[in-house]
């Protein structure tokens, strides 16, 4: 059941089930304090086969990121543009085979001329560009400066003489007509944000060296590859030098340059896609909550939660370089004053976010624990067992839950003097053998977590009765919140899912059957890393699937 | 524009996916001569989709009587004072698998198609209006407009296979797209304006950039740089039409416009403001002539909306509610409230010797039928407006055995002024329409 107001489109992976087994072996329970990061293996990881694959549309945050690192941080850029679509629960994957609609191509024109006009109306901006003086409202060499200085930089490689040409000519012929030059670079500006060179990232590969018959990403593509994966926005100069001294073309020089780029302070807008499209934390900014049950409950609350998930993230990522799947184990979070009310906690700070740990002696812990997984898979009134259990094996276990069956009765009883809480209610799951075959995967799950009620707010009782959120996930059994979570943290199929879906993210493609190798090698990579996502993250980046251009789709 | 046809049919002769192939019978129907769309009374027809997520209540939609002497049902009773201006169509069955519950059957009812065989939930073919757009779209300044009332939500209107017309679901962004700075009022003369040849030009070298990579690209992103290209070609249009003098026509004139923003009450979306400010929108946008193919989506498939005074979120209560869901059904009242406002609305603008609503198809549906149960049978199917004479209304037809709803669609189309032979393909392929509400 999806209840989000979006398109779902995970129905490919239906088919495409992917029940792998697992090459890891359970793991032993592990401490919450991260200890001394085991020592790296280093070497390309996995075989150079790939899924097929297309040109990706750039997505809003990769839009609105470009432009900033292209032209500066002051500029604001419209939010009114195409949407992204998520195809099998990424948008990175929606991007390579979505289009752009009528209304789309109408807002990135006004976009890219709002953007343009900024820049030349800017003082500072336009001083960044524009180095020559203008001697005349066509004054081609100056035209031309801006172009060299700009062009390659939106197009992410090399622009070619007569497309250089072509750009100072437009610049020319409109400060002409307009009789401004800066008018006439703004429209300049506007169309190259206008063109699918900026808009798509576009690739055609060339011959693979190390694998006949095989075409791998030239050195600009495979540069933008890496800049859209680790920093969700385009190549900085050095990486687009990288590309132009062929130093990407080896392995050597492409981890160089990884490892560069996951040093940088970039990576971590990188991260923050990954997590928030692999957990849906989009949806946030629509979920509708009854304010009047759930008092708690503003219209901030969604990306406020949104926010304190992506900082637990990038804490665990690039603070403290730990083991990633504590994530579901972390007393470590960050909060705003609502949200340390919500979690019934002291404000560390009057304002803002502040980093907190949890009471030790609390039920509330790691992802299971946050506002946003609580609130966002839940109903508007009440929590949802079924909603939560689907997103933990769906997401963090990567098994897909098929949908109902068709003319089946799915009504629930109400609540009544002899079925007050949820787990009484939906019994008729686990016995109707209809239901039982999916419900009995999810609903177990969830109702462990029945001590958060729709909006994540701590409770020990429903309609007076005691919650009992006992259960057993795949044989392990779990007495509540924290337990459930450590039995998702030891899940043999935890760090292969997160394996999988940082490779789907990086890659735009759902993996087919010829990458399962690839899969297991990468994952071995990252438990011999010590389940740190960064490691896992450079062994993506310089796997020579990553590298090698699937045949176009 | 010559090119046309074959640019749109090898647009959707490809179909994007792992195991491709490519479709011959795609878009046959373009393949045959349009007609004009304009009715008789020399004012356009007009077709539009209203579309609402989670189905209805069976028992209580069905009216029980048929013919044009009938009472209305329950669910449809608010929708009286229009009666005699539309249809109730019973026991249509939407053909095809029911795979992906709330997804089939719009699926199969709107583009007449399989879904995509890498993709059961994904359309594989353009839907109902954009089929209908390509035929009657190309003079009006938008091909089409899609709009949405539930907050954020896209609406399905598809192209083609994962190619959609996202719906705008803020009044304001609407109304500033249509009646914004470039809106020129019918009948009166456009302002020099130096920077629409400059525009021109610049969309002229993105198409070259365009084209540049479909030289090289494969046969996917060739489809999707065309399909982008189409949203080009349209703002060339419109660029264009910023230097002409419309026609003038004595209905339109600009809207009040929306509130900026329509928060929540409460954590509730109030659907019914936001419903109105869109319909207002909407009716203005066709009596100015903007566009002849529309389609409001109330709300998404399997939306989880919190409506005024329900006590959970729509779709969950369509499965949890037990007995006859009360609950469910005052839900559905609300909704065919906003349908009754848009009626109105409609017929409140005076056409010719008619209203606007006279001049229009609209197509009203869901994405199910019960939603409890997501059946596909006895689809809830409401045609509004006669489309200045070629449908009949004022009835409730009730097919004698469960009937393909594809036929549906080919009326519409041709009620539209199209000669298509057929709409649909496969099991839901029909080659004749649906001759109870055809005149």
């Amino acid at each position: 059941m999806k209840s989000s107001g979006q398109a779902p489109r995970g129905a490919r992976a239906l088919i495409a089930t992917t029940l792998f087994v697992a090459s890891v072996a359970s793991t032993a329970c592990k401490s919450h304090e991260s200890s001394a990061p085991a020592p790296v293996p280093t070497g390309p990881v996995g075989s150079a086969l790939a899924s097929p694959t297309g040109a990706q549309r750039l997505t809003r945050s990769q839009y609105a990121a470009s432009i900033r690192d292209i032209f500066g941080p002051e500029v604001v850029v419209p939010s009114a543009i195409e949407p992204d679509v998520a195809t099998d629960g990424f948008e990175s994957v929606g991007a390579t085979n979505s289009t752009v609609s009528a209304r789309g191509v109408e807002q990135y024109e006004m976009a890219g001329l709002a953007i343009g006009n900024q820049i030349v109306n800017d003082e500072k901006l336009r001083g960044r560009i524009l180095k020559c003086r203008p001697a005349a409202f066509d004054d081609a060499a100056c035209a031309r400066d801006v172009v060299s200085l700009v062009g390659a930089k939106v197009f992410r490689r090399p622009l070619t003489d007569a497309e250089t040409k072509a750009l100072t000519d437009i610049i020319t012929l409109t400060g002409r007509s307009l009789a401004s030059f800066e008018k006439g670079l703004a429209y300049g500006i506007s169309r190259m944000l206008q063109s699918p060179m900026f808009l798509y990232r576009p690739s055609v590969g060339e011959p693979d060296p190390e694998h006949a018959g095989q075409k791998r990403y030239t050195g600009f593509e495979l540069a933008t590859r890496l800049s859209y994966f680790l920093w969700d926005s385009t190549p900085d100069d050095a990486l687009l030098d990288a590309a132009r001294t062929g130093k990407l073309g080896g392995y050597e020089g492409l981890d160089a340059e990884v490892t560069r780029m996951l040093a940088s302070p970039r990576a971590r807008d990188g991260l923050r896609a990954f997590v928030r499209q692999w957990l849906r934390l989009g949806e946030l900014d629509l979920i509708q909550k009854d304010s009047k049950l759930f008092t708690t409950y503003t219209a901030e609350l969604g990306p406020m939660a949104r926010e304190e998930t992506l900082r637990v993230f990038e804490d665990l990522v690039f603070e403290r370089d730990a083991d990633v799947r504590e994530v579901m184990l972390t007393r470590r979070t960050f909060v705003t004053p609502k949200l340390a009310s919500m979690y019934q906690v002291m404000a560390p700070s009057a304002t803002g976010f502040a980093p907190i740990e949890l009471p030790a002696d609390g039920k509330r812990r790691g992802l299971l624990g946050q506002v946003s997984f609580l609130a966002l898979y839940a109903h508007p009134t009440s929590s949802s067992a079924t909603l939560r259990g689907k997103f933990v094996r769906e997401k963090l276990l990567c098994v897909t839950i098929p949908p109902p069956p068709v003319n089946l009765n799915t009504a629930l009883p109400e609540p009544t003097d002899t079925a007050k809480t949820l787990r009484e209610r939906v019994k008729i799951h686990f016995t109707n053998p209809d239901c039982a075959g999916c419900h009995s995967m999810t609903d177990p799950i969830g109702l462990g977590l029945e001590n958060f009620d729709g909006i994540g707010r701590e409770r020990t009782k429903e309609n007076g009765v005691v919650i009992d959120p006992t259960g057993k996930l795949d044989g392990v059994d779990f007495d509540g919140p924290l337990t459930l979570a450590q039995a998702i943290h030891d899940h043999p199929r935890f760090a292969p899912c997160i394996t999988r879906r940082a490779y789907q993210f990086a890659t735009g493609t759902t993996p087919q059957p010829l990458e399962e190798p690839t899969l297991t090698a990468l994952n071995e990579r990252f438990v011999a890393a010590g389940y740190r996502l960064k490691p896992l993250l450079r062994a993506i980046a310089t796997s020579p699937a990553f590298r090698t251009k699937g045949a176009p789709h | 524009m010559k090119t046309k046809i074959h640019r749109r049919t090898l647009l959707r002769g490809l179909i994007s996916g792992a195991a491709v192939t490519i479709g011959l019978p795609f878009l046959e129907i373009f393949g045959h001569e349009k007609r004009a769309s304009a009715a008789p009374d020399g004012l356009p027809k007009r077709f539009g989709i209203f579309f609402w997520g989670n189905g209805v209540l069976p028992d209580q939609w069905v009216p029980a009587q048929t013919g044009t002497s009938y009472a209305l049902s329950p669910t449809l009773k608010i929708l009286e004072p229009h009666q005699a201006k539309i249809s109730v169509v019973s026991n249509m069955k939407v053909p095809g698998v029911n795979a992906v519950p709330h997804w089939s059957g719009p699926i199969g009812l709107l583009s007449g198609a399989p879904p995509l065989a890498s993709d059961p939930g994904e359309f594989s073919r353009p839907t109902l209006d954009q089929v209908i757009a390509e035929g009657v779209g190309a003079d009006s300044r938008f091909r089409s407009i899609e709009a949405a009332v539930q907050p954020g939500a896209m609406g399905i209107s598809r192209n083609g296979p994962n190619s959609q017309n996202p719906a705008e679901s803020s009044p304001a962004a609407l109304f500033a797209r249509v009646f914004g700075p470039e809106f020129v009022k019918p009948g009166s003369t456009p302002i020099a304006n130096p920077t629409l040849d400059v525009r021109k030009s610049i969309l002229d070298a993105v198409t070259s950039d365009a084209r540049a990579l479909q030289g090289v690209l494969g046969a996917t992103d060739k489809q999707r740089l065309e399909q982008h290209l189409d949203g080009v070609r349209a703002l060339e249009r419109r660029i264009q039409k910023l230097k002409e003098t419309p026609p003038n026509l004595a209905a339109c004139n600009v809207p009040t416009p929306p509130k900026p923003d329509y928060p929540a009450n409460a954590g509730r979306p109030p659907m019914s403001e936001i419903s109105r400010a869109m319909v207002d929108i909407l009716a203005m946008t066709l009596a100015c002539d903007q566009t002849r193919v529309f389609s409001l989506w109330f709300t998404h498939p399997v939306n989880n909306t919190l409506f005024a005074g329900a006590p959970a979120g729509h779709h969950q209560l369509t499965h949890d509610e037990p007995g006859a869901q009360p609950e469910v059904g005052k839900i559905l009242g609300q909704i065919m409230t906003e349908l009754a406002y848009l009626l109105s609305a409609f017929d409140a603008v005076k056409e010719g010797d008619g209203t606007l609503l006279d001049h229009c198809a609209i197509l009203c549906t869901s994405d199910v039928n019960y939603g409890r149960q997501h059946t596909l049978d006895d689809f809830p199917i409401v045609l509004a407006g006669s489309c200045n004479g070629a449908l009949k209304t004022g009835q409730h037809y009730r097919a004698p055995s469960p009937d393909n709803t594809s036929k549906i669609g080919l009326s519409l189309a041709r009620a539209m002024g199209m000669t298509m032979e057929s709409f649909g393909v496969g099991d839901a392929k029909a080659t004749t329409g649906l001759s109870a509400i055809e005149v």
